[in-house]
């Protein structure tokens, strides 16, 4: 028992810095990428090949002044990055990173807590994370702050409602709630992998993933042209860093789950090993993010809604539903 | 002269003008443009540039020659006659260097504007250039021949205007112009061309220095970068500089002037004066109002110290002893300082001419001398000077007594004890007469007898003057045409014949003429006095008197008065005065002057227990000339303001008597209070205008108004032979010629030193240095020679104050000295 | 003169080319068929395919378009109009500036001032020549007004300096006299155009 908390404790610092320290790493990566798509070089002047540009960043992140506007509501407006980060972190806390493996012949599992409603946990603790950015942006007496959350309320709430019904179908399918379980319906190589079967799920995962992590082409919350930097206009220094890792972990975590529901999980590939194979899977869909970031231009607010409301929905509920005949014939 | 009014036609464009006027001037007169680059208003014209040509009636004439005649009618453009002027234009470009931006003219320069404006797009003449060096003509004037278009503008203004002929067209040594260029040039620009390459100007006295005044006059005329100010050359840019309009304060003619300011360079932003600029055309400046610029109280400040220890100052005082270096409006405060507090008023420089005005008043019934120099430059044909050093006293007055032998073929008299070198050259009719000083008097009666109306004057007074009159005898030679019979052989026939013949002989008779003891008295050569006068007087129709100064300061000064109100009453004479240096008329108007100071005495710009000065030097500072605003008056006899050139940083008057209680907000608020009841107006310092009209028209101020009271015409009485210095050593106060106050002493420009002056011979004597001894007193000088001067009267300057020569010398302009050298 | 160009306010629309966009569908069947031709035809993934050639291309066929800013410098036009550079008279060394004061009087900016002096060869002297950069606008109008070609635009666009007076001085801005020979002409603002000499007339001299 001693051992199983002393573990956990080990396993959450090790997510905790990891994740972080990715997040961070994140960051000089999405510059990387946009600039080379851009035809450009991207940092290239700190450390070899602006490799030390994030500890710069992060040494200025630490060191900016942290100031609370006057007639902010100071404890909300304090507590709304934690939010942010920790949920982020929390959500990982039920995701399998990488395939078991034995270190100094202790046989170490690298998930913080299988819990048998994985995904339902993840979700929820994804849906919490809203509450970073509500709370910031109203707290903040700023009125671009406000619409930046209020941009956040719905745009999160309507793509919960996405996320868990395209889920839904590749649940009824596998008929567990926990990622290993998912991870272990589809070892039997790549035709085994859930994309097959629901690809439409995918998709609309994967588009509702984009928007529950705020990125291109959903990013409406801290438009700049339209809202400022919407929630998080008042925020400065290592807050707004919260901020912007919750937001990373958040890609990261959305990669994870697009990995072991749809696309095989931690499972050898071929002649690649698990390990690997999952941490390129979740390459791949973090570099899939920045891709399209480079690509696409973002839509407006009605557009959003209609998307979510018209289109996303009602396929999701088709897939559910086609998904459960399948299933009973 | 009489003139009538006639109509002529310019361009479509009914004239009105005089008889006798130039076409150019009507033309300007009514705002027609006529181009002409030589021609100087109120100069003879030159005919150099021929630029002016027109057609009158048809006919090819050059306006600045051509007189207007009534119902002439007259073009001034047309094809031939702008192809004449194109070509002219062309001739004055070829070498001509292309430079513009080095040259000093470069933005108000006449060939660039009548390049342009006649079009001179291309050139199609060439001739060898010819070295032309530039020189240094003297300590203030610069002349760049390379840059000279021989226009003669200068030679012109410096001969009928300034009077020192000191500049003269000489020899260039260029290239004959080609003759084939004789068919291809148009007439005019050919024959111009022809004299200009021959020609360049140089001074007149064959050395490489001018001997001049150093007025600078011709600086100002010139239309290009020839003829330049030493001290300005390559300094600034015309268009840089700011024209502040403002009034010349240093004598008494008030000229208008422009201050032209920049700030001084990079490293110093203060504005500075760069230059002064004059309108030349209507007026004419000296040395001093052209380069006595920058007296300006630079450093002054605000220190309240220094403004409570004035006002003390001024409540302890008895006497408050200033000169006419101040406007009107501090004049009157100083005035109102006497009414409220009673303190006594004491300025010498005023005093003298304030005490003959009145004098003058009574007698004359005016408070005021009837007419003025402009009359004078444009009637008189006559004019007699009396009792000024008219080549230092009044720079104007000289000039309009030369302009009147130059343009009027006009006759002088010149009375003075000092004798003077230049005036007889002002023309071949000016006779010189070398008085005893303060006989004075004699002068007057002498003019009296030769122009009053015998049957106006009183019976005394012709009783007396017949006194003066002797029948004598001399012997003449007289030039006889004689018969003489000759007998001539004719060499082919030997036979001899008798021619009759003319022989003229000289043949000695004797005659008897009128013998004028007064013309004895006032040093003329009274033998031969009737012929001259003959001579001068021919033809002559109008008349002028100058009396100056010496006239105030003469012991008989009310009998002085009676005789010229008695010579304006009797003789159709104008009369003008040469009121003393600086604002000597406005103080003397508007100041009820005490004889002596007394007591604890405030001195402003004067010696003093107590010093308000604008030199900077004083117990508190005031703001110069060129840092205030306020009006003069000026010799034309009108209210003219002045304005600020410079910035002034320190307290002025009428701070002082802002804290005596007795303050305006402004020092111009006082323009208004000028008192009415001496002839002055109610009108706001802000609308006086300040300049002049293209026809010559003076549009400065307002005219003060002379009040007129019932003249008393008191016969004068006889000559006081007691007046009259003799012999001994005689100093005379008189400053050289470009001095006039600490303030022209300060400019940097002017280097003529406080010494003792006397001609060549004299000074001689002398040796370098001095002692004089005048009325006890004594003061150590220098000895600078004139050479202008001639006689044995020196000259002892007074435009120190600190030195304070007007008070050695009392109450006259002569003294007895003794002379020691050291 | 014809007025027509200045009557017709429709400024610029006259010359759009139009975009061959479909109609908007009005129907909602028409959005519907709009949907699903957009998604089927899969649009998207060409902005996909865009970017990840340029970032191909970028990488692996030396397309990257940065200039690394301070270690490499792009060349500029020579009618960028950069900190001044005052030209000197190559026969003597001499600067061509002959203090005319016209680039003074047109700067619009006022910000050039020169002094002058009558020096000891009788010449016009500038014996002190200042521009304050900070206040220049670079609008070219001094080395255009110039008739010497003495004052032109140089190539020197790094001006950040912590104080205005080390922009540069009268010294900086002349040609050093050791690069004379390399002193070219300058062909912007103010520059003799190619066909001058058929534009002016020709002064004859009798020489």
């Amino acid at each position: 028992m001693d051992g199983y908390i002393v573990g956990t404790i080990i396993k959450a610092i090790l997510v905790l810095a990891i994740i972080s320290a990715l997040a961070g790493f994140g960051t000089y990566i999405e510059r990387k990428i946009l600039a080379f798509m851009q035809r450009r070089l991207g940092p290239m002047h700190v450390g070899p090949y602006g490799l030390l540009q994030l500890a710069a960043d992060g040494i200025k992140l630490f060191t900016k002044e942290d100031f609370i506007p006057s007639g902010a509501n100071k404890f909300i407006f304090m507590l709304a990055p934690v939010i942010t980060a920790a949920t982020a972190f929390i959500a990982l806390a039920a995701v399998p990173l990488l395939p078991e493996f034995n270190l100094f012949g202790i046989e170490v599992r690298p998930i913080i807590s299988d819990l048998n409603i994985g995904i339902l946990f993840v979700l929820g603790m994804m849906a919490a994370g809203l509450y970073g950015p509500l709370l910031a942006g109203m707290s903040q007496r700023n009125k671009w702050g406000l619409l930046g959350s209020a941009r956040t309320a719905i745009q999160f709430l309507s793509y919960e409602v996405v996320t868990g019904l395209s889920l839904l179908a590749p649940i009824m399918i596998v008929g567990s709630l926990s990622l290993i379980d998912f991870n272990n319906y589809q070892s039997g190589g790549i035709t085994h992998w859930l994309i097959w079967q629901q690809p439409l799920a995918f998709i609309l995962f994967i588009i509702a993933g984009f928007a529950e992590t705020n990125r291109t082409p959903f990013d409406l919350l801290e438009h700049e042209a339209e809202i400022v930097a919407g929630y998080a206009t008042e925020y400065s220094g290592m807050r707004w860093g919260m901020f912007f890792i919750g937001e990373y972990a958040n890609m990261i975590t959305i990669g994870f789950l697009a990995a072991l529901i749809f696309f095989g999980g931690f499972n050898s590939w071929g002649f690649i090993p698990g390990g690997l194979a999952i941490i390129l899977k979740v390459s791949f869909f973090f570099f899939l993010m920045l891709w399209v970031r480079a690509s696409w231009p973002h839509i407006r607010p009605d557009q959003l809604m209609w998307l979510c409301w018209k289109v996303l929905m009602p396929l999701a509920v088709i897939n559910v539903t086609l998904t459960g005949l399948w299933m009973m014939i | 002269m009489s003139k009538n009014e006639i109509t002529i036609i310019i361009d479509g464009k009914e004239c009105k003008t005089q008889e006798g006027e130039y076409i150019l001037n009507v033309a300007r007169a009514n705002d027609i443009f006529i181009p002409a680059i030589c021609y100087l208003t109120r100069c003879s014209p030159t005919l150099a540039c021929r630029l002016c040509l027109v057609e009158a009636d048809g006919k090819r004439v050059y306006a600045c020659n051509a007189k207007a005649k009534e119902g002439m009618n007259v073009t001034t453009v047309s094809e031939e006659i702008m192809e004449e002027r194109r070509a002219i234009m062309e001739v004055y470009d070829v070498n001509h260097p292309l430079q513009c931006g080095v040259c000093d003219q470069h933005g108000e320069c006449e060939l660039q504007n009548y390049t342009l404006e006649l079009e001179v797009d291309s050139q199609s003449f060439a001739i060898r250039d010819t070295l032309r060096e530039t020189k240094n003509w003297s300590s203030v004037l610069h002349y760049d021949a390379g840059l000279c278009i021989v226009c003669e503008r200068c030679v012109t203004v410096c001969k009928d205007m300034i009077g020192d002929s000191a500049i003269k067209t000489g020899k260039r040594g260029g290239d004959a112009v080609d003759k084939a260029y004789k068919e291809t040039a148009p007439k005019d620009a050919y024959a111009m061309w022809n004299k200009l390459q021959k020609s360049i100007i140089v001074p007149s006295n064959g050395t490489e220095h001018t001997n001049c005044s150093d007025c600078g006059e011709c600086t100002a005329v010139c239309p290009v970068g020839a003829l330049t100010e030493r001290d300005f050359v390559y300094k600034a840019n015309p268009w840089e500089l700011k024209e502040t309009p403002a009034t010349c304060m240093h004598c008494s003619s008030g000229c208008q002037i422009y201050y032209e300011t920049r700030f001084d360079s990079i490293d110093n932003t203060e504005e500075k004066i760069f230059r002064v600029k004059n309108e030349w055309n209507y007026v004419s400046l000296c040395g001093a109002g052209r380069f006595a610029y920058d007296f300006e109280n630079r450093d002054a400040k605000k220190d309240p110290q220094a403004l409570k220890d004035a006002v003390e100052a001024i409540k302890k005082a008895k006497t408050i002893r200033f000169n006419n270096m101040i406007t009107n409006e501090e004049a009157l405060m100083l005035q109102t300082l006497k009414e409220k507090f009673g303190v006594k008023l004491y300025n010498p420089y005023a005093r003298a001419y304030q005490k003959f005005m009145e004098h003058y008043a009574k007698e004359s019934g005016h408070n005021l001398y009837p007419n003025d120099y402009k009359e004078i430059m444009q009637e008189c044909d006559f004019v007699i000077s009396i009792g000024s050093k008219l080549r230092n006293d009044n720079p104007n007055a000289r000039y309009a007594f030369n302009n009147v032998q130059k343009m009027n073929k006009g006759s002088a008299l010149y009375f003075h004890p000092v004798g003077d070198k230049l005036i007889p050259t002002f023309g071949k009719t000016v006779e010189t007469f070398e008085h005893n000083p303060g006989d004075e008097e004699a002068v007057l009666y002498l003019i009296l007898d030769l122009f009053a109306d015998k049957s106006k004057l009183p019976k005394a007074v012709v009783d007396y003057l017949s006194k003066f009159h002797e029948t004598r005898k001399k012997t003449i030679k007289e030039k006889v045409m004689k018969d003489v019979v000759e007998k001539v052989v004719d060499k082919e026939t030997g036979e001899e014949k008798e021619v009759k013949k003319k022989v003229p002989q000289m043949v000695e008779k004797e005659v008897e003429y009128d013998y004028n003891l007064l013309v004895e008295r006032v040093g003329g050569d009274a033998e031969n006095f009737n012929e001259t006068f003959e001579k001068l007087n021919k033809k002559k129709t109008s008349y002028a008197l100058i009396a100056g100064e010496d006239l105030y300061y003469h012991p008989n000064s009310d009998n002085i008065a009676r005789l010229i109100a008695l010579i304006e009453k009797c003789s159709d004479m104008k009369i003008v005065f040469v009121p003393p240096k600086g604002n000597s008329m406005g103080v003397s108007l508007i100041c009820d002057l005490d004889d002596e100071a007394e007591g604890f005495t405030v001195g402003y710009n004067e010696p003093g227990d107590y010093r308000l000065s604008a030199l900077g030097d004083g117990d508190i500072d005031m703001p110069a000339i060129n840092q205030q605003e306020g009006t003069m008056v000026i010799m034309n006899k009108r209210v003219v303001p002045t304005n600020a050139a410079l910035e002034y940083n320190g307290y002025e008057l009428n701070d002082i008597m802002n804290e005596l209680g007795v303050g305006k907000r402004l020092t111009i608020d006082w323009t208004e209070e000028l008192p009415l009841e001496k002839g002055f107006q109610k009108v706001k310092f802000d609308d006086l205008p300040n300049h002049y009209l293209n026809d010559g028209t003076e549009v400065r101020g307002y005219e003060l108004s002379s009040i007129n009271s019932r003249a008393k015409g008191t016969n004068p009485r006889k000559i006081d032979d007691k007046t009259a210095l003799k012999s001994a050593d005689i100093a005379y106060r008189s400053n050289p010629q470009r001095q006039f106050n600490d303030f022209t002493d300060k400019a940097h420009q002017i280097f003529e030193k406080f010494a003792l002056y006397a001609s060549p011979e004299r000074a001689k004597e002398l040796g370098e240095k001095v002692e004089v001894t005048i009325n006890d007193k004594c003061i150590t000088l220098d000895v600078i020679e004139d050479d202008r001067m001639s006689g044995s009267i020196v000259e002892i300057p007074d435009f120190i104050s600190s030195a304070d020569v007007i008070s050695l010398f009392g109450d006259s302009r002569y003294a007895k000295v003794t002379i020691k050298r050291v | 003169m014809s007025m027509e160009e200045f009557k017709d306010r429709n400024v610029g629309v006259q010359n759009y080319r139009m975009l061959d966009l479909e109609p908007n569908p009005e129907t909602g069947m028409d959005k519907f068929k709009q949907v699903v031709k957009r998604s089927v035809k899969l649009e998207l993934f060409t902005g996909l395919k865009v970017t990840f050639r340029e970032m191909f291309n970028a990488l692996f066929r030396g397309e990257m378009h940065t200039t690394k800013y301070p270690f490499e410098k792009l060349p500029i036009s020579p009618r960028y109009r950069a900190i001044h550079e005052m030209k000197r008279l190559l026969e003597s060394g001499h600067y061509r500036c002959i203090g005319c004061g016209l680039c003074e009087k047109i700067c619009i900016a006022n910000c050039i001032r020169m002094d002058t002096r009558y020096d000891e060869n009788q010449r016009k002297e500038v014996s002190e020549y200042t521009i304050n950069f900070g206040r220049c606008i670079f609008c070219g109008y001094c080395a255009e007004v110039c008739p010497e070609l003495a004052i032109v635009h140089g190539g020197r666009y790094e001006t950040a300096s912590e104080q205005r007076a080390s922009y540069s001085t009268f010294e900086d801005m002349l040609t050093p006299l050791d690069q004379l020979a390399q002193q070219s002409e300058y062909p912007g603002f103010g520059a003799v155009s190619a066909d001058a000499d058929e534009k002016i007339k020709k002064t004859p001299l009798a020489y």
